[in-house]
């Protein structure tokens, strides 16, 4: 399941990058494509702006096959403030752009991607590659919300991928 | 040195939705266009082998057989000691997730006629009114035409204007029986039938483009042609749509090719070399916030059998599997 959910984040990750290389963050001293995993970083109340965050949620495993297929929910947030420029009265804009640029990335053919084992992988060490994909669904999202000045989203993907043998 | 791979066990095929191409069948000779999946089965989805085109995706894809096993009974009281195939049926429906040319003429269930624009004063008439003239394509004079670009000199050209819809075909000169440069749309029984109209074969032909630019007396089109580099004697006629009637006779028939590519690389291939359309024209429509409404081309075809080479079998259907790399077969 590991490898499925850091297959799912790096392509996707990659994807969003393509679309739009300038949306970027400082995470840990390091400027990379604007998109975390929740639980692979420091527990922190900071909620990055202009920045999607993926949350694996729900999980499912069908068993009724020598291959168990694995489904999971991955929650993508993302909100901003608006550019400051603009007095925060672009913000419905940039929210739009993103909405724009995470459709465009999950909507992008094809649906699915060879899993990768990261787990060895390092500076100058390619992941491994396993037997199977990684595919899913199109996306859901959810409605806009108004805290205070800044709008944010949740969109909810369905993460699919069979579990092989030894498979983590 | 020696390599060893241990394969995965198979799992059962998930995919997304259906993907679908067609190819003519040569109406006048009763040849459909056969698809080899051994040779072919991997293509790409967004660019078919020739001759085949993409008919975009389908919604409600439903295959249904209708064949007829009956059992052979003998002795008394009577057993089963056999089966026989009495009849074999294949039906397959489904909804096409684009209008287009192609798709609305095979939904349609008959010949469509483009709605070529009227000349001055044309009396009405249901699948449009006598043709205005067509325009030449020049030989000679400028550049040659392609399947892409119409040279139809700087005269003619003003015309006609970015996004014109065009038919490019040859004249009606007194054709009997199958007509339509590239896939036969129509069956003209006798000239006086179709009232000797010089524009008929451009009325019926799905040799059509869309006009992207024009420059130098020639007009670009979107896309290449589907019966490719126009012939000498073809003309263009412009046109504002397309038709399709309710109680028309002619029936169309094409070779199909169904396309479900799975999540882990596996594919499974539905050829019907002969589908005839087996409804008339009809829609479905999904309420997306009312009184919105998606409508879709609703479509239903009969198989029709083709002989298999490798052993004289009739077949309706050809139902191909490609199991995903390094998978247990």
């Amino acid at each position: 399941m590991q490898n499925a959910k850091d297959t799912f984040y790096t392509t996707l990750q990659a994807r969003l990058a393509a679309i739009n290389p300038s949306r970027t963050l400082v995470l840990r001293g390091l400027v990379r494509p604007a998109m975390l995993v929740d639980e692979n970083e420091l527990p922190t109340a900071w909620i990055p702006m202009d920045a999607f965050r993926l949350q694996w949620t729900k999980l499912h495993v069908t068993s009724a096959s020598p291959l168990p297929l694995v489904e999971m929910e991955c929650t993508i947030q993302y909100a901003t403030d608006g550019s400051s420029g603009n007095g925060g009265m672009d913000r419905g804009r940039l929210l739009a752009a993103m909405d724009a640029e995470l459709a465009s990335a999950l909507a992008a053919e094809p649906h699915t991607v060879a899993k990768l084992n990261y787990a060895a992988a390092g500076a100058g060490v390619a992941p491994i590659a396993t037997g199977t994909n990684v595919f899913w669904a199109d996306p859901v999202f959810g409605a806009a919300s108004a805290v205070g000045e800044r709008l944010e989203r949740t969109a909810t993907v369905q993460v699919f991928a069979n579990q092989e043998a030894g498979e983590l | 040195m020696s390599t060893t791979a241990t394969p995965l066990a198979s799992v059962a095929l998930i995919a997304r939705r259906v993907r679908a191409y067609f190819a003519p069948v040569n109406r006048a000779a009763g040849l459909p266009t056969l698809f080899d999946p051994a040779q072919l089965g991997r293509f790409v989805l967004d660019t078919p082998p020739a001759p085949w085109i993409d008919l975009g995706w389908v919604s409600t894809f439903t295959r249904k057989c209708a064949t007829k096993v009956d059992p052979l009974r003998a002795g008394a009281p009577a057993a089963t000691v056999g089966q026989v195939r009495s009849e074999i049926e294949a039906t397959v429906s489904l909804e096409f997730e684009v209008w287009g040319r192609l798709q609305a003429t095979l939904a349609s269930g008959s010949q469509q006629t483009n709605l070529l624009t009227t000349a001055a004063g044309a009396a009405p008439n249901g699948s449009g009114g006598v043709a205005a003239a067509p325009v030449p394509l020049l030989t000679g004079t400028g550049s040659a035409s392609t399947a892409t670009s119409l040279n139809v000199g700087t005269t003619a050209a003003a015309g006609f204007a970015v996004g014109s819809l065009v038919a490019v075909d040859v004249d009606y000169t007194g054709q009997l029986g199958y007509i339509g440069t590239g896939v036969s749309t129509a069956y003209v029984q006798s000239a006086s039938a179709v009232g000797s109209d010089i524009n008929y074969v451009r009325r019926v032909t799905l040799n059509v483009g869309v006009v992207i630019a024009i420059s130098a007396g020639a007009l670009q089109l979107s896309g290449p042609l589907p019966a490719g580099v126009p012939a000498t004697g073809m003309r263009v006629s412009q046109l504002a749509g397309f038709c399709d009637r309710e109680g028309a006779s002619f029936f169309q028939e094409w070779s199909a090719l169904f396309v479900l590519a799975g999540a882990q690389g596996d594919r499974i291939l539905y050829h019907y070399p002969r589908l005839q359309a087996m409804q008339g024209s009809s829609e479905a429509t999904e309420i997306l916030a009312a009184p919105l409404e998606r409508v879709r081309l609703a479509a239903a075809f009969r198989a029709l059998p083709v002989k298999d080479a490798n052993d004289g079998e009739s077949v309706l259907c050809f139902r191909s599997y490609l199991p995903a790399a390094l998978r247990n077969p």
